[in-house]
């Protein structure tokens, strides 16, 4: 496959709030990933594909398939012998182990439902008459970010198993003649356009963040995006060499704050900022709740802070809470809850 | 097996906030598995699946057969596998298993059968155990339990009655014990489960968010705490958890030693009959549910309270109406009346009294939409024109083709039918050759018994032959196409006709959403008709569109259902496969015609253009009241339409089932 340079994330013009969610997304994968609502050409896919220059690096074992960091936490490659694991599985004592960048992983809406939890390992069946799993996308997304472009034309029961194993973080196949589990933890990353329909509120609620985006009104702006555009079409690598700095920068400033994450401090004022707010806007469940704190906690760290303050909650409910605001399946997104969660956050703020 | 399961960082039990009503569900549950399981009903995010995970660890332990893959009991000389039984076993020591039903699971892994590499390497045919064996004697937990293929859910509601797995399947012919608890979690907006599977469930229990500031405060608390560190958190709850497994643990010893005095069994019938439930299977979860929370609460007799405090779980799921209602917006609380007529609570506080019973807001939010006619009104000389409001919704009887042989290629869950396209759930395997979908894993277990007498050539262990060839059968649920032709004329707006229509609209239009089918709308009003919603999935575009449809002018019948002809014809030539149905919604009075004719004759003539067409299934609505002078126009329209009638009161579920009932 020619490795053709991708459009640097960095060079994106505009879209703030979208960067910003693809970056706290990956300041602290737990936060859920991001759902990307928008009209046609609005660099929504460009941006998560781009996201790779700027993924920070991971430590796998060589050729494993579900990309686990320490042959321990495995128990295919830990004892070996019967191995179900379609890897290499080395008899080395000690795994070879390999740094390398966290991927993006796509999963095409013509996927079927086997090449996306696995299946059996057909060509082994047949030389050998033993049982080996085969493994599929969602063992290659763990660790990653699993991506799917116009998530709402996703099958149904496509979404149905991606959702099951969202939920556990764990891939639990039953299928085919063989039973299997791996850890399936990934970020997801959807785009859509609500043009062409809405996403059940169920998957709508694995989305940890969800981001409307507009193309940019700004003349200027335009201008710039395609005159970037026109360069980096003629000469793409020259393009991702000239902005490969900035992307080095952003990636740096990602890394540090994913150090300083763990530190962050919420007091119990912004837990009770939290959760007033949620309640307010009558949210399902608590998942809102739990996002929008490590949104604001990743926020913080990547502002070099290590205490969450209130703007940070504000910021961050205005990403975490949109697609969460109580509602019926068949009303839409509506932008003008944005605005909601505005005033509901601010008149927190004034009381404090 | 070996697999890459990472040891589970599971939540503590004692560390979930609130939600003590399906706690106790669970625990109930834990102390007699005669209970007969758990259906956890909620909004997202509840910690539905959380509990029932954590469950395992606050479970006391059980002796097992080592190496037996039904974990039987070696005590136990009536429920115990073939293999174990007259062998002398090790016996072993270990904590009760949670099985996850995952949803992909297809129908040989969920009940057992071939081996395959055992198969071909003895050449007789080897059991292969599937996760109903793995079930046994602990708890079989089904995610989602509303999306699961129809199919696996018949096989499960089958061994989960008989107690006992029979496989009849690939040339193997085994049974074992197979006793589990069921415990499933659902979120009723994506659709409800057939009463039959509902009442299969011992006990119901429905879940909410914390709605006060401090306790939704600390769920955060703890939730990020565990999240940062789970195992310094496992640690400082490890001896609440201990705590709660004792007592499980002496609860269950008690249990056989509790009392159940002879004068409850009447109030247990009183409150069945109150709740107006269908069959005796309450009755019995009552009495079971009873004595296993007097045993859990240290008590040697169980009483009245137990017996109320229970009824609430046992009866939510089981009132008659409530069940064959899909809606949740018809889930009133029958029971409510029941503990406040029998006798007060001891314990008012002891635990939240309301929250299985309450209907969350949002399901209610038809209830509350006010039948007003008189919306904006815009006057006119003829008729007035005016945007009128959406009447109440209810849920809407079963309406759609019958589940057919012919191949579809959407997805959607109204009509079951088989796919020819290789999408679709692979539910389970055939030896019919259809098209080239070939079940690899099928053929090879069809092969493997003949292994051993077969030449094997390049080196593969497996020969294969034809007649080994399976290939895969796959279940999509079709969503079906709805036209919903509506009558916008000003007639329409008289006496609330059209504040009601809206309401049977926007019912219909709830229901396609959670059977996910594609919607499209045409109305009819002054000289024309016109396309208002092209075809789409998207429901919500449908509801803002009724929202703002305006009603005034005559009533063109005719071009109505010409212009739903022409959409239907242009859905059919994508798609010849597509079985439209169309929602006709009009008191029938035409008088606005398309050429020079009778408006009504030239309606009926184009009913009967859309009548020769096979594929098109219609309904006529009805929105002419009741009593006094009727045209009955409509239905003649739907005489000649071949359609079946209905007057909005009839689409509701509720009432069909009473005309049903007082049928019998």
């Amino acid at each position: 496959m020619a490795n053709l340079p991708l459009y640097p994330f960095a060079a994106i013009v505009g879209q703030d709030t979208l960067k910003l969610a693809l970056i706290l997304n990956i300041i602290d994968p737990t936060i859920g990933g991001v759902l990307i609502r928008g009209e046609k050409g609005t660099a929504k896919s460009t941006a998560v594909r781009g996201i790779a220059d700027i993924l920070p690096m991971m430590e796998v074992v060589e050729n494993c398939p579900f990309q686990m960091p320490d042959r321990n936490t495995c128990s295919v490659c830990g004892n070996g012998t019967d191995s179900l694991c379609s890897g290499a599985a080395p008899t080395a004592a000690v795994p070879a182990r390999k740094t390398r960048k966290i991927s993006v992983v796509e999963l095409p809406l013509g996927a079927t439902e086997d090449r996306l939890v696995g299946t059996l390992n057909i060509e082994h069946a047949l030389k050998t008459g033993e049982k080996k799993f085969e493994p599929g996308i969602l063992a290659q997304a763990h660790r990653g970010i699993l991506y799917v472009d116009e998530v709402n034309l996703l099958d149904d029961h496509l979404v149905d198993v991606l959702l099951d194993s969202a939920a556990m973080g764990l891939n639990i196949v039953e299928r085919e003649g063989v039973s299997f589990a791996h850890p399936a933890r990934f970020t997801l990353v959807g785009t859509m356009n609500p043009e062409e329909g809405e996403l059940r509120p169920q998957l709508l609620d694995r989305f940890g963040l969800c981001v409307n985006i507009e193309g940019i009104r700004d003349a200027q702006a335009r201008v710039e995006i395609m005159e970037r555009r026109l360069q980096f079409d003629k000469d793409p690598r020259k393009f991702s060499d000239d902005w490969s700095a900035e992307s080095a920068r952003i990636s740096r400033q990602i890394q540090s704050a994913q150090i300083r994450c763990g530190k962050v401090t919420a007091e119990t004022s912004i837990l009770e900022q939290i959760a007033t707010a949620c309640l307010k806007l009558g949210v399902d469940g608590h998942r809102a709740d739990i996002a929008t704190l490590k949104t604001a906690r990743a926020l913080a760290a990547y502002q070099g802070r290590t205490q969450v303050r209130p703007e940070d909650v504000a910021v961050a409910a205005e990403l975490a809470l949109p697609h969460r605001v109580r509602r019926t399946p068949f009303d839409a997104v509506a932008t003008e809850v944005t605005a909601e969660i505005r005033r509901v956050v601010s008149v927190d703020r004034l009381r404090q | 097996m070996t697999d890459c399961r990472p040891s589970p960082q599971l939540y503590p039990f004692s560390a979930i906030v609130g939600q003590d009503w399906m706690k106790l569900g669970l625990i109930l549950n834990a102390v007699d598995p005669g209970v007969g399981g758990l259906l956890i009903r909620g909004e997202k995010g509840t910690a539905k699946s959380t509990a029932v995970r954590a469950l395992a660890s606050v479970l006391p332990e059980l002796d097992v057969a080592a190496g037996c893959p039904y974990s039987c009991d070696p005590s136990d000389d009536l429920e115990i596998c073939g293999s174990c039984r007259g062998a002398t076993v090790a016996t072993r020591t270990r904590r009760v298993r949670v099985v996850d039903l995952p949803l992909n699971a297809t129908e040989e892994m969920v009940v057992g059968g071939l081996d395959f590499s055992a198969s071909i390497h003895e050449g007789i045919r080897v059991f292969q155990p599937g996760l109903l064996a793995r079930a046994n004697r602990g708890i079989l937990y089904i995610d989602e339990v509303n999306l699961l293929s129809d199919h696996l859910v018949d096989v499960i509601l089958d061994v989960s009655a008989s107690g006992e797995n029979v496989v009849q399947r690939e040339g193997i012919s085994h049974r074992h014990p197979a006793r589990f608890i069921l415990v499933g979690t659902m979120n009723p907006e994506e659709g409800e489960l057939r009463p039959q599977l509902l009442d299969r469930f011992g006990l119901c229990v429905a879940v909410r968010g914390e709605e006060n500031v401090a306790s939704r405060a600390e769920v955060l608390r703890r939730r990020d705490e565990f999240d940062r560190d789970p195992n310094a958190f496992r640690l400082r709850f490890e001896p609440e958890d201990r705590a709660l497994a004792e007592k499980i643990s002496r609860a269950r010893e008690r249990l056989p030693e509790v009392r159940f005095p002879r004068d409850l069994d009447g109030l247990i019938a009183q409150v069945c009959v109150d709740a107006n439930v269908a069959g005796h299977r309450a009755d019995i979860v009552i009495s079971h549910a009873a004595a296993a929370l007097a045993a859990f609460e240290g008590h040697r007799e169980v009483s009245r309270r137990d017996v109320l405090r229970v009824a609430a779980l046992a009866l939510r799921h089981r009132s008659r109406q409530r069940a064959l209602a899909h809606d949740p917006t018809v889930e009133t609380s029958a029971y409510q009346s029941i503990p406040q007529r029998s006798e007060p609570r001891h314990h008012p506080d002891e635990y939240p009294e309301e929250s299985p019973i309450r209907v969350p807001v949002r399901e209610a939010t038809g209830e509350e939409i006010e039948v007003s006619p008189t919306a904006r009104l815009i006057p006119r000389t003829d008729y007035p024109e005016a945007i009128f409001e959406i009447g109440p919704t209810f849920a809407v009887r079963e309406i759609g083709h019958r589940r057919d042989k012919l191949f579809r290629q959407a997805s959607g869950k109204r009509t079951r039918t088989p796919t020819n396209h290789k999408k679709g759930r692979y539910v389970r395997s055939t030896a019919r050759r259809l098209n080239d979908d070939v079940a690899l894993d099928a053929t090879i277990r069809a092969a493997a018994p003949h292994q051993l007498t077969r030449q094997r050539e390049n080196g593969l262990m497996v020969a294969i032959r034809d007649e080994d060839i399976r290939e895969k059968l796959r279940e999509t649920q079709t969503g079906n196409f709805l036209l919903f032709i509506v009558d916008a004329s000003g007639s329409m707006g008289a006496k609330g006709r059209m504040v009601a229509s809206k309401g049977a609209i926007m019912s219909l239009l709830k229901d396609a959403y959670q059977k996910r089918d594609r919607v499209a709308m045409v109305s009819f009003r002054k000289q024309e008709a016109v396309v208002n919603l092209p075809p789409t999935s998207s429901i919500h575009r449908a509801t803002e569109l009724l929202k703002e449809l305006p009603v005034g002018g005559k009533t063109p019948l005719a071009a109505g259902l010409r212009k739903g002809q022409g959409v239907v014809r242009n859905v059919l030539l994508k798609d010849p496969a597509c079985r439209p149905i169309l929602i006709i919604i009009t008191d029938g009075k035409a008088n606005e015609s398309i050429g020079n004719g009778d408006p009504f004759w030239e309606a009926l003539s184009a009913a009967k253009g859309l009548a020769s067409d096979s594929r098109i299934k219609s309904i006529v609505v009805d929105v002419e009241e009741q009593g006094g002078f009727r045209y009955n126009f409509s239905a003649r329209l739907a005489k000649i339409l071949r359609a079946e009638y209905f007057r909005i009161k009839d689409l509701r579920a509720d009432v069909l089932v009473e005309i049903v009932r007082k049928g019998v």
